[in-house]
Formats: structure tokens, sequence, C-alpha cells
């Protein structure tokens, strides 16, 4: 006879991502129904960079999302800024990555940063995009930003613009006084692991 | 979740005979710590970083709920694996005792 001792239910986490990631909330998540374009492995950089650690961080602006303009220098002098470069609307990874950030909101307030997700998509595409991200309900609390037209204009005047047209998967981290501290061109085919982002955030003056 | 972790938790006749765990796929051990402490989990989760659980299970979409009957010879039997969560804990661990022959 069989002894029925325990009974586990494994539930699978997205995230929260994330987070993470909500963290139901990620490329794997039912909440992008079927609408998740699958990506084969790729190369995992294709760019060279050209700003480094300590440089003056180029200026940009471009449309955001939520309407208007978003300017990088605005927030000299005011806030840190992390701009989060993910290379398309609609694939798996990048899928993961934002929702994590909109639940780990804390780690960039306490640190008195904001985060600025930037694509080469056009607005009603991330529009679509950030909209089924919070499905679960609420919305991102950090501008996203297109930088569609000139086409991926400011991916290329960090470097990180591929040769297929789309930006790397990378991380800014630029202080106050606007100087860059921190690059992560991470392999596109990964999400960069939240901790090492916060850890670069600790080390910011607020 | 916590509902359900709490409905299993709230029936004496499942004491001790039904646990609950969450995976979480991709994420490092911060990454689900964090998620614990933000969402107050009080079951126990479990970082896959690597994907190797969620590539061992046939890389499913989420949420996703495998239901393992441990047997005394130490085998295990899957009685329950479906995608998708559930509008009602109560009625979800009806469900879960009902398949399971507990």
């Amino acid at each position: 006879m069989a002894i029925k001792k325990h009974i586990s239910l494994m539930w699978m986490l997205g995230l929260l991502v994330i987070f993470i990631w909500t963290p139901a909330v990620s490329g794997q998540s039912t909440d992008f129904k079927e609408n998740i374009y699958p990506v084969e492995k790729l190369k995992p950089t294709d760019s060279v960079l050209k700003v480094k650690v300590g440089d003056l961080a180029p200026d940009f602006t471009l449309p955001a999302v939520r309407g208007g303009e978003m300017t990088l220098s605005h927030y000299r002098g005011k806030k840190n800024v992390v701009i989060s470069f993910v290379p398309a609307a609609w694939t798996p990874v990048c899928s993961d990555q934002w929702p994590g950030y909109n639940i780990a909101q804390e780690f960039f307030v306490q640190n008195n940063t904001i985060l600025l997700g930037i694509t080469v998509d056009n607005i009603p595409t991330l529009y679509a995009w950030t909209n089924q991200m919070c499905m679960g309900g609420g919305e991102l609390w950090f501008p996203v930003l297109s930088d569609f037209y000139p086409h991926g204009a400011v991916a290329e005047k960090y470097g990180v613009l591929r040769s297929d047209g789309v930006s790397e998967r990378a991380l800014f981290v630029i202080d106050k006084k606007g100087i860059i501290r921190y690059i992560d061109v991470h392999d596109i085919n990964e999400r960069p692991r939240l901790e090492v982002l916060v850890g670069e955030l600790q080390k910011l003056e607020k | 979740m916590n509902e359900l972790y709490r409905a299993i938790e709230g029936r004496k006749d499942l004491k001790g005979k039904m646990k609950l765990i969450g995976i979480g796929t991709g994420n490092s051990d911060f990454e689900v710590g964090f998620f614990r402490k933000k969402y107050e989990v009080p079951f126990p989760l479990f970082s896959d970083e690597d994907y190797s659980i969620h590539k061992a299970i046939g890389e499913v979409r989420t949420p996703y709920f495998i239901g393992v009957r441990l047997k005394g010879d130490g085998s295990a039997e899957v009685f329950y694996s479906k995608l998708g969560g559930f509008e009602n804990a109560n009625k979800f661990l009806d469900s879960m005792v009902k398949l399971s022959g507990l």
C-alpha cells in the first residue's frame, strides 16, 4: 500500500521579477499569452562602445511612451540615472528584465536614481508591450523611451547599436554630475542580475 | 499564493501532509529573497538561476503548478501538472486534495 506522506506543489515564479520582476510577469508568463517572439541564441555582443567609465554621458532627448520627451541632462544635479537599453519589445529576455525593475523600484528610490528604459522600437509598439507587462495591474514606474527615429541614434552614440539594428542589452549608471560610473554591455541572451546593479547604485552619492 | 499557503495551513486534515514550495525560474538567490521579503511570502522559495529545474520540467510557461505524491518507497508521482493560476485558493486546494487521493 502506498504510504501517502507528503504532497509538494511547485509553483513556478516570473520576475520579479523580478523581478522581479510582478514576478509572475515575465517573458515566460501567461500574461504575455502567445505574443513573445521566439529568438534563437544570438552573438553575445555586436558593437563597440563609444563611451567609458569616467566620461560625461552623451546627452539625448527621446520621446516617451507616456507622452512628451525626456532629456538626460534634465536630471543633472538632481538624480542619478540608470539607462537600460534592451534589444527589442516582445522578445523573451527583455520581457523579463523590465518587469523585474518594476518591482524593484525601492532600490532605485533609496539611491535617488531614476531608470530610463530605451529600445529602438517605435512608440505604438512600446505602448502595447509595456501595457502587456502590466496586465496584473499598475504601470511601469519608470519612463520608457523610443530610440526609433533617427533609428537607434542614441544607442549608436553610446556604441551599443548592433549590426542588425537593435541595441545591446546594456546598462549605464550615471551619477548626478552626469558622469558614467558603471557600464554593463551584457550578453544579449541573458538578463543582468539585479544584485549587481543594486551594488552599483549603492556606490553612488545619494 | 500566500492565500493558498494559508488555506493549506488552516486545514487540520492536511497538517503535515501537504507542503507548498515555490521555484523562481531564472532568478538569483538575491532576487528570490527580495521577492519573498517584498511580498511577505510565508512558504519556502527556491531560486533556479540556471533554469536547470525549468529545463528538466519542460520549459513550461508560468505560473505553472505541479502536484507530486511522494510515496513511502522514496519515489514520487506527479498527479497534477498544469499551466495557469487560480481564482479561488480554497477551490484550488479542494481540487488538488481530490486529485491527489489524500
